[in-house]
């Protein structure tokens, strides 16, 4: 009896084997949407529909109550005329470059100061996390209570920090950078301690001092790390809102608003819907554009994730 | 090979939601309720939103307000924050449901509720309970919108200054009348290192209001003020931007709240303390203070052993009369049109707005603010508080009075007045410029229909 197959057989067994594969391929797509279908789901009703609406309604007057009657692009001609619009966002763009700088530098050499430490590194890693995991309005209101006039830093220098228009925004910003900052120290701690430490020794060897290993050794490779962290800095910048709300409510005398809390006051103190989504279509934008410059460079520049 | 969602699909999926977002951006409003007869009651439940500043209020209120209320219908309450109330409602509002029986922050916000069709008229329930003889003339008038009886006042309001009698007699001073008395008084605290006038909008930015509604109605007086709000003078008329120059003046100096920047961080209690303790020498304040202060003063046991007294606020111009009496309704009710039980929510809110059995009861209990009913000395028992009932016999037979902002401005003027009152006194903008804004924006909703009708300087009468 031969062993080789008809061509029959050959035939049949190829169909066979065929049509398995076929089943499990329609199957997988199957699963695969059955998968996704309530994420997609979730995510139509909860950020693609209004994230049109917001859209549609920013060519509308709508007050947040009842019908919008289309302007046409009247609220945004306003709103680019508007000087507390303006003030906003050069607030928004200084809260950027200093949340870009500051908090960013504390939590890379701090992360590089617990990396060489051995003892007492988990205690000191918990005391600058624990900011971050508070909630901010605790938070807020205990920096409230040391920054009061008449308690605390204020009184013990003379300063009143969030009832002068010339501390305020600083003042705002500081107390945020506390809360944020350990978390940035973190990331980057566990960036750090995923690099090579023969790189290390070999350098040590070299005899480069720690900045020099600093700057050519530990910051080349956490790189995509701080590329990563330097675009959310960029987005989350435009998306705060608690601690100024908490604060000052934007005040005094505008001093802190921000493009966030401009939106709420102009939706729900001003009953102006229309106007308020407008501005978070521009903050949609400057997102975007911030996402989109970071996906340029990053192809330009060729630099993994 | 992976499954893929395909560029097709997902633009097929976008088109779907966005088409489904913009069937809902264009909806119509509901037509409004035209209530040319009243709705009968049914057993359905009313539903009530609403808010309470301690657990003692809102005790008083389920016992005496929603238990003791005997209607067709039986009564729940949610209480909400008061941060959050308005928005939830406005959004329970938009959806189609929410409380039979809706609370509004004021006459300024009605008519954004009317236009949108959520408020059932109330001409018709306004015949049956015979409201017009039971709340004062102008209190119906500043609930009409276009001719029509949308609302009814829940609460109502003057400014008032307030004092600690120990303090002042202790320090040689009285409360003054007048603006020499008044520049003297806060002087001579200043001199003193203490605080003229206790203040602060760190946990209310809308406290501005308090004194630019003062300052208006005290300084360029009632008739000026209905001539503005009636369309008939400008907002940049040299005596409305005398007032706001004078207050900007009197804030530079220190007289509210000790500095500029104190104001800013001053909270209430910390104002409540200064005001009890004799930090500062007076407060200027709306009556709803009334059942704040006593927890700071010796009334409330844990306070600081003086009392408190209440005037009028002073007079800042020779041409005003020095009992000018700041009108306001602090909230204002209405009907849900979509109510499953409208005629059951009418029976509760008559109850909840003219029983004055039941409102006098909780004005000597908790000290609550009632709505503009007519009230008499009668009324009340020997316990009332002589503060309080002073206020509420007196203020009806007021021979002259003011607008409060939050009562007969409309709402966008309101809010532009509040938020840019703080650069005027930070000097970032000028009082003519803010004037200015003031009657732009003004102008515009005028032109909308959306000013409140508001009762004419002559007075209350009583």
């Amino acid at each position: 009896m031969s062993a080789q197959p008809t061509r029959a057989q050959s035939q049949a067994v190829s169909l066979v084997r065929r049509r398995p594969l076929q089943v499990r391929l329609r199957d997988l797509r199957v699963s695969g949407w059955l998968f996704l279908t309530p994420l997609i789901l979730l995510n139509a009703v909860v950020v693609l529909i209004p994230s049109i609406e917001s859209v549609a309604y920013s060519f509308t007057d709508w007050t947040g109550l009842g019908a919008a009657t289309f302007i046409g692009l009247d609220n945004y001609t306003k709103m680019f005329g508007n000087s507390d619009f303006q003030s906003a966002l050069v607030h928004n763009v200084i809260w950027t470059a200093f949340f870009l700088v500051v908090p960013m530098t504390l939590g890379l050499f701090g992360a590089y100061a617990l990396l060489r430490i051995k003892r007492f590194a988990v205690a000191f890693r918990t005391i600058y996390f624990v900011p971050y995991i508070v909630a901010s309005v605790v938070n807020a209101s205990i920096w409230r209570v040391l920054l009061s006039p008449d308690m605390g830093l204020g009184r013990l220098l003379g300063i009143n920090f969030l009832g002068e228009t010339r501390w305020a925004f600083f003042s705002v910003m500081i107390v945020n950078t506390w809360a944020w900052w350990g978390f940035l120290l973190v990331m980057f701690l566990a960036a750090m301690q995923s690099v090579n430490p023969s790189l290390y020794e070999a350098a040590e060897i070299d005899g480069a001092s720690s900045t020099r290993q600093f700057f050519s050794i530990t910051l080349p490779s956490i790189r995509p790390t701080l590329m990563f962290l330097g675009l959310m800095t960029i987005i989350w910048s435009f998306l705060t809102f608690d601690y100024v709300y908490i604060l000052t409510q934007g005040g005094p005398a505008g001093s802190t608003e921000l493009l966030s809390t401009l939106l709420y006051r102009e939706a729900f103190t001003n009953l102006r819907a229309g106007y308020a989504s407008a501005i978070g279509v521009i903050m949609a934008l400057i997102s975007a554009a911030a996402v989109v410059s970071y996906l340029w460079v990053r192809h330009a520049k060729d630099w993994e994730m | 090979m992976h499954p893929r969602l395909t560029r097709r699909s997902l633009l097929s999926l976008t088109a779907l939601t966005g088409a489904v977002g913009l069937v809902g951006c264009g909806k119509s409003p509901a037509p409004p309720v035209t209530s040319g007869s009243v709705a009968s009651p049914n057993s359905t439940p009313v539903q009530y939103w609403t808010f309470f500043q301690d657990k003692k209020n809102e005790d008083y209120f389920r016992e005496h307000f929603v238990k003791a209320y005997s209607g067709p219908a039986p009564v729940e309450i949610t209480v909400k924050s008061t941060d959050t109330i308005d928005r939830l409602i406005q959004t329970a509002l938009a959806a189609g449901k929410g409380p039979d029986v809706v609370l509004t922050p004021g006459p300024s916000y009605v008519p954004a509720y009317d236009k949108a069709g959520y408020l059932a008229e109330l001409d018709a329930y306004a015949k049956k309970f015979g409201w017009d003889t039971k709340f004062a003339g102008w209190s119906l008038q500043a609930s009409q919108i276009d001719g029509k009886l949308i609302s009814l006042p829940a609460s109502y309001e003057s400014m008032a200054f307030y004092f600690s009698p120990e303090v002042l007699d202790k320090e040689g001073l009285k409360p003054p009348t007048n603006r020499g008395e008044f520049e003297n008084f806060c002087d001579t605290a200043l001199g003193k290192g203490k605080i003229p006038l206790a203040a602060g909008n760190a946990d209310w930015k809308a406290a501005n209001e308090w004194h630019i509604t003062v300052f208006l109605d005290h300084y360029a007086g009632p008739k000026a003020v209905y001539s503005a709000l009636q369309g008939e003078t400008a907002w940049t008329d040299p005596i409305f931007v005398e007032a706001i120059s004078l207050l900007k003046g009197y804030f530079q100096k220190g007289y509210f709240g000790g500095s500029v920047s104190s104001y800013f961080t001053n909270t209430f209690p910390t104002v409540y303390k200064q005001l009890a303790t004799g930090q500062a020498f007076g407060m200027i304040s709306g009556t709803w203070e009334m059942a704040n202060l006593p927890t700071y003063f010796a009334d409330g046991g844990s306070g600081s052993g003086t009392n408190w007294g209440w005037t009028t606020c002073p007079s800042f111009h020779t041409d005003v009369p020095t009992d000018v009496w700041d009108l306001g309704i602090g909230a204002s009710i209405a009907l849900n049109a979509k109510s499953p039980n409208l005629g059951g929510a009418a029976d509760y809110l008559n109850f909840l707005t003219t029983d004055t059995k039941t409102i006098t009861a909780a004005i000597e209990a908790v000290s609550m603010q009632p709505p503009p009913v007519k009230l008499s000395t009668a009324d009340f028992t020997a316990k009332a508080d002589e503060r309080i009932r002073r206020l509420y016999t007196e203020l009806p037979k007021a021979q002259n009075i003011g607008y409060t902002t939050w009562t007969f401005y409309p709402q966008q003027t309101e809010t532009y007045m509040i938020q840019e009152f703080e650069k005027v006194i930070t000097n970032k903008t000028s009082v003519q410029d803010y004037c200015a804004g003031i009657n732009d924006q003004f102008k515009k909703e005028k032109a909308a229909g959306k000013v409140p009708v508001a009762p004419k300087p002559a007075g209350l009468g009583g």
